[in-house]
C-alpha cells in the first residue's frame, strides 16, 4: 500500500497519474473506514449486552465472550448438521435463543441468590463468580471440542459496495448487527416489556411497587443480554471462526467500548463502537497490523484521561 | 500480646519445616515450591488490597510485570547492578501504583475493576508493542540473582520474601491502619464521618500491596530468567483470585494455603491442564455461592465442631457434680 | 450577636439536586450547649443539611460555620477531627466488625492508644447495656441496638463538641429509646456537647429539645420552643396539607 509521499515531488509524473493514485488511496480509505464501521457495530452487540445486564442487574458479566463462544460454536453446529449453509440466518436465530436459555439458566442458579439476600458482598461475588465462569466455559469447550479451528461455511460471497470491494461475509453480519440493535432499541423503547425494563433499571424498588416482579425481569434481562452476545457470536463466525477462545477479542473490545463510552449510555455505546472499529481498522491498514489490539486502547488512555467517566459515563452517587 | 501462644509456635514449627523441606525433595519440587511462594505473595499482597480494603483491583498481576520488566531493564539497558535495580523496580511499581490510585480514589466497585482491568491490558499491550525496547511477545532475558539455574537458592529467597510479605501484611491488619482498612471496605461513609482518612489509606494499601507484587516480579524475573508480556496477562490476575477465594478471603492465612495447596494441586493434575483448570474454577463457583470461607472456613468450622466434643463431656461431669454436691 | 457566641452557624444554604432544591436558603445557630431538634414534614430537606454539615455533600450557595470557622467544602473526615460526629437514619455500622472494634475506630482516628480506646469503649457499652454483645459481629446486632451502637460510637470522641442525629429514635424499641435519651442527656450537661437532632417523634422532641428548628419543602419555616412551633399556622398547615 502505498501512500502519496512515496511519490517524489516533482517527479514529472503528470497531473493525470497524480489523481489516479490519490483515488487509489482514497479508495483504500474508504474499504479500510467501510470495515471498521462494520466491525465497529459488531463489537458494539457485545457492549449492548453488557451494558444492557449492568442496567438492569447492575452486574458485570465478565463472561459475555464465553456466551459469545457458544454462540458460534451452536450456529456451526446447526449449519454443519442440521440446517445446510444456506439457511444460517435460521441458524443465528436458534443460536440466539439457545443461548438466551442457557443464560437465563446460569443467572437463576449463579447470580439470583445475590439478589435474594443470600450474599452479602454483591459486587465481588459477580465479579468472581462471572470471571471463573468465563474461565471454565473456555476450558470445558477445549475439553470438549479440543483446541481446533473450525470453519462454518461463508453466508455469502464476496460483493462490493459501489466499487469497493467488502467481504460477504461481512457485509452479512453487519446487516444482521444493525437489525439485532434495530429489533432491541425497538424492544426496550417501545414495548410493554422493553419498558418495565428501563423502569428496573432507573428504580428497582420504585418499580416492585406497580408490580413488576424485578427478579423475573433480572433472569430476562441476562437472557437477553448473553443472547445478544450469542447472536454476535453466530454472525460473525465464519469471519473469526470457531474455536474456544473465539470470545475473547470480542469481550476485550466489548469493555474497551464500555470503557471508552461509559457504562448506562446506549448512544454512547454507539459512538465508541465505531470510533473503536475505525480506529483499530485504520490503526491496522495504515499503521501496522501486526498491534491491531493496541489502538483501541490507545483511544482508551486519550479518552479517559479527559473524562475518567467514560465519554457518557455517569459516576455513581455516594450516599 | 502475648508472643508464644499455639498458634504463633505452630507457624514457627512451619517455617522450620519449610526451611529444611529442600532437603528432602527433589530439584523439581523445590522449583514448583519457589513460584508457590511468588504466587502466596502475589496472593497475599491482592487480598490486603481487594480482600480487606475492597478495592477490588484486576490490574494486580501488572505490577509483577512492571517490577520484574523494570529491573530486567535497568540491568541490560542501562547496565546497572542488581542493588540499584531491584529497590528501582519496587519503587517505580509503587509510583506508578499511587498515580493510579489516585486516578481509582472517586471510583469504586464495578468501575474499579473495569479502570484496573483496562489498566492492566494497556501496560500489557504496551510492552508487547513496544518491542524495541521491551523485547516484544518474545519477552527478554532477565539476569538470573544467583547466577546458575539449580532451585535451591532461589527456594530460600522466595521463602525470605514470602515471610516478610507475610509478616507485613500482618503488622499492617493488626495495627490501627488494619481498622481502618476494613471499615473503608465496611462502609466507607460510615469511615469517613468517624474520622478515617479514606484517601491517605487508600493509597497507602494500593501503594504496599502493588509494591510487594512489584517485589515478588523483580525477583521472578531475576530466578527465572526470562520475562514476557504473558506476565500480565488476565488467567495471571483470574488465579490470584482463585488461590485467595479457595483459601479463604480476607484472612490472613486464607491466601497462603490457597496459592500453595492450588499449585500443588495443579502440579499433581500437569498432564490435563484443562481438566485443572474446569475443577479449580468449579469450586471457586461452589465456594462463592455456597461457602463463602473457603478452606480458611472449613479450618475453624472443624475446630470448632472438635472443640465443642470435648466440651460436651466436661460439662455433663459438671452437671453431675452439681447435681451431687 | 457575635458570630463566636454560636457553634453552629448555617448562613443562606442552598443546595441543589440537578433541578430540586433540596434545601433553600437555609440559616440556622445553635448555640453552644443547646440541644436542638430539627423537623418536618418528609422530603423537607432535613437530612440534606444534615449532609452538608457533615461534609456528604457540599453546598451550592451559602456557608456554615464552626465556632466562627467555614466548614462547609471540607472532608467529612477532618470536619469529624474537629469534634463533630454523626448518625445516619439507617444505622451505619462496620458489620463485619466486632461491636468493641466498631467503637474503637473514632477513637484511634483521634489518637487514643489501644489501652485507653479500649477501656473508654467498654465503659460506653456497660452504659449502653451492650458489653456482653462487645465481641460479637455487628451484623449479628438487631437494628436498634445497631442504632444505639452508632450513637454510642460516636461519645467514643475524645473532644466531642457538636452531635448532629438523623432519627436516632426511629424503629427502637422503648428500652434503647430511654438509653439513648439518657445518654444525651448525659452528655450535654456533663460534657457540655451540643446536640442536633433530626426525629418525628414530637413528644420525645419536646422532651428533650429546648428549641426546634421546623424545615418545610426545603425552606425554613419556623424557630423556637416547641410550644411556640406547634401554635404557628405555617407549622400546621405544613404538616397537614402535605
Amino acid at each position: 500500500m502505498r501512500s502519496l509521499s512515496s511519490y517524489p515531488a516533482n517527479s514529472g509524473t503528470s497531473k493525470c497519474k497524480q489523481k489516479e493514485d490519490e483515488a487509489i488511496d482514497l479508495h483504500l480509505f474508504s474499504q479500510f473506514l467501510i470495515t471498521g464501521i462494520i466491525m465497529g457495530v459488531l463489537y458494539c452487540l457485545m457492549s449492548m449486552g453488557i451494558n444492557f445486564i449492568y442496567g438492569i442487574m447492575k452486574v458485570i458479566n465478565w463472561s459475555m465472550g464465553e456466551f459469545f463462544m457458544i454462540g458460534a460454536f451452536t450456529q456451526y453446529i446447526l449449519l454443519t448438521f442440521l440446517l445446510g449453509a444456506d439457511y444460517w440466518y435460521v441458524g443465528v436465530i436458534l443460536s440466539a435463543l439457545v443461548v438466551f436459555i442457557l443464560g437465563a439458566l446460569v443467572q437463576r442458579i449463579l447470580i439470583k441468590p445475590m439478589f435474594v439476600g443470600i450474599i452479602e458482598a454483591k459486587m465481588e461475588y459477580a465479579t468472581i463468580v462471572t470471571i471463573s465462569m468465563a474461565i471454565f466455559l473456555r476450558n470445558i469447550a477445549v475439553a470438549i471440542g479440543g483446541p481446533k479451528i473450525y470453519t462454518p461455511p461463508d453466508y455469502a460471497g464476496p460483493t462490493q459496495i459501489l466499487t469497493l470491494p467488502l467481504s460477504g461475509n461481512r457485509l452479512v453480519a453487519f446487516i444482521g448487527a444493525l437489525i439485532l440493535l434495530g429489533l432491541f432499541y425497538y424492544f426496550i423503547k417501545k414495548s410493554w416489556t422493553g419498558r418495565a425494563f428501563q423502569g428496573v433499571a432507573q428504580n428497582r424498588s420504585g418499580v416492585q411497587t406497580a408490580g413488576v416482579n424485578v427478579l423475573k425481569y433480572d433472569m430476562l434481562a441476562f437472557g437477553i443480554g448473553t443472547a445478544l452476545a450469542g447472536a454476535g457470536g453466530a454472525l460473525l463466525a465464519p469471519i473469526f471462526l470457531v474455536h474456544p477462545l473465539c470470545g475473547l477479542v470480542p469481550t476485550v473490545r466489548g469493555f474497551e467500548i464500555i470503557v471508552i463510552a461509559g457504562l448506562g449510555s446506549i448512544p454512547g455505546i454507539l459512538v465508541a463502537g465505531l470510533s473503536l472499529g475505525i480506529a483499530e481498522s485504520l490503526g491496522s491498514a495504515f499503521i501496522s497490523p501486526s498491534f491491531v489490539d493496541i489502538y483501541g486502547f490507545i483511544l482508551l488512555v486519550i479518552i479517559l484521561s479527559i473524562k475518567p467517566y467514560g465519554l457518557f459515563g455517569k459516576p455513581e452517587r455516594e450516599v | 500480646m502475648k508472643i508464644f501462644n499455639l498458634k504463633n509456635i505452630g507457624l514457627l514449627v512451619l517455617l522450620i519445616v519449610a526451611v529444611f523441606l529442600p532437603v528432602v525433595i527433589s530439584d523439581y519440587w523445590r522449583f514448583v515450591l519457589t513460584i508457590a511462594f511468588f504466587y502466596t505473595i502475589m496472593a497475599a499482597s491482592w487480598n490486603l488490597l481487594g480482600g480487606y480494603t475492597g478495592q477490588f483491583s484486576l490490574g494486580h498481576h501488572t505490577f509483577a510485570m512492571i517490577g520484574a520488566y523494570t529491573s530486567t531493564l535497568l540491568m541490560q539497558k542501562a547496565g546497572a547492578p542488581f542493588w540499584v535495580s531491584i529497590p528501582a523496580g519496587i519503587l517505580l511499581t509503587m509510583i506508578i501504583s499511587s498515580l493510579l490510585g489516585v486516578m481509582c480514589l472517586r471510583i469504586h466497585g464495578i468501575y474499579l475493576a473495569l479502570i484496573t482491568w483496562a489498566f492492566a491490558e494497556v501496560v500489557r499491550n504496551y510492552f508487547r508493542l513496544h518491542y524495541a525496547f521491551t523485547g516484544g511477545d518474545r519477552g527478554i532475558d532477565s539476569p538470573l540473582i544467583f547466577g546458575t539455574m539449580k532451585p535451591t537458592p532461589y527456594y530460600y529467597l522466595f521463602l525470605g520474601i514470602a515471610v516478610l510479605a507475610i509478616v507485613l501484611i500482618a503488622v499492617i491488619m493488626r495495627s490501627k491502619i488494619g481498622y481502618y482498612l476494613r471499615s473503608i471496605r465496611d462502609d466507607p461513609i460510615a469511615a469517613r464521618s468517624m474520622g478515617v482518612d479514606i484517601v491517605r489509606y487508600k493509597i497507602f494499601v494500593f501503594m504496599v500491596a502493588s509494591g510487594l507484587a512489584g517485589m515478588a516480579g523483580v525477583f521472578y524475573g531475576h530466578s527465572i530468567g526470562l520475562i514476557s508480556p504473558v506476565m500480565g496477562d488476565f488467567n495471571e490476575m483470574a488465579m490470584i483470585i482463585i488461590f485467595v477465594v479457595i483459601g479463604g478471603m480476607r484472612t490472613q492465612a486464607g491466601p497462603i494455603v490457597g496459592a500453595i495447596s492450588v499449585r500443588y494441586l495443579m502440579e499433581l493434575l500437569r498432564a490435563q491442564s484443562e481438566f485443572r483448570i474446569v475443577i479449580l474454577t468449579a469450586i471457586v463457583i461452589l465456594i462463592m455461592r455456597f461457602f463463602n470461607g473457603g478452606l480458611m472456613e472449613l479450618f475453624r468450622r472443624l475446630k470448632k465442631w472438635i472443640r465443642r466434643d470435648r466440651e460436651g463431656p466436661v460439662s455433663a461431669y459438671q452437671e453431675l457434680e452439681q447435681k451431687q454436691g | 450577636m457575635d458570630d463566636r457566641s454560636n457553634l453552629l452557624e448555617v448562613k443562606n444554604v442552598v443546595k441543589m439536586f440537578g433541578g430540586l432544591r433540596a434545601n433553600d436558603n437555609i440559616s440556622l445557630q445553635v448555640e453552644k450547649g443547646e440541644i436542638r431538634g430539627l423537623i418536618g414534614p418528609n422530603g423537607s430537606g432535613k437530612t440534606t443539611l444534615i449532609n452538608l454539615i457533615t461534609g456528604i455533600y457540599e453546598v451550592t450557595e451559602g456557608s456554615i460555620h464552626y465556632y466562627g470557622r467555614r466548614i462547609d467544602g471540607l472532608q467529612s473526615n477532618v470536619i469529624a477531627s474537629m469534634g463533630i460526629m454523626r448518625t445516619f437514619q439507617v444505622a451505619r455500622v462496620w458489620r463485619d466488625m466486632t461491636v468493641l472494634e466498631n467503637m474503637l475506630i473514632p477513637a484511634f482516628t483521634q489518637g487514643l492508644s489501644r489501652r485507653e480506646a479500649k477501656s473508654r469503649a467498654e465503659e460506653l457499652l456497660d452504659f449502653a447495656l451492650l458489653i456482653r454483645l462487645k465481641d460479637k459481629q455487628a451484623k449479628s446486632l438487631s437494628g436498634g441496638q445497631n442504632m444505639l451502637l452508632q450513637i454510642v460510637r460516636g461519645f467514643m470522641h475524645k473532644d466531642l463538641k457538636l452531635y448532629v442525629m438523623d432519627e436516632p429514635f426511629a424503629g427502637v424499641h422503648q428500652s434503647i429509646k430511654g438509653i439513648i435519651i439518657e445518654s444525651i442527656k448525659m452528655m450535654n450537661q456533663g460534657k457540655d456537647v451540643t446536640f442536633l437532632i433530626v426525629s418525628h417523634e414530637m413528644s420525645t422532641v419536646k422532651a428533650l429539645c429546648n428549641k426546634v428548628t421546623v424545615l418545610c419543602k426545603g425552606e425554613r419555616i419556623a424557630e423556637g420552643t416547641m410550644e411556640e412551633v406547634a401554635n404557628d399556622p405555617q407549622v400546621i398547615d405544613a404538616y397537614l396539607g402535605g
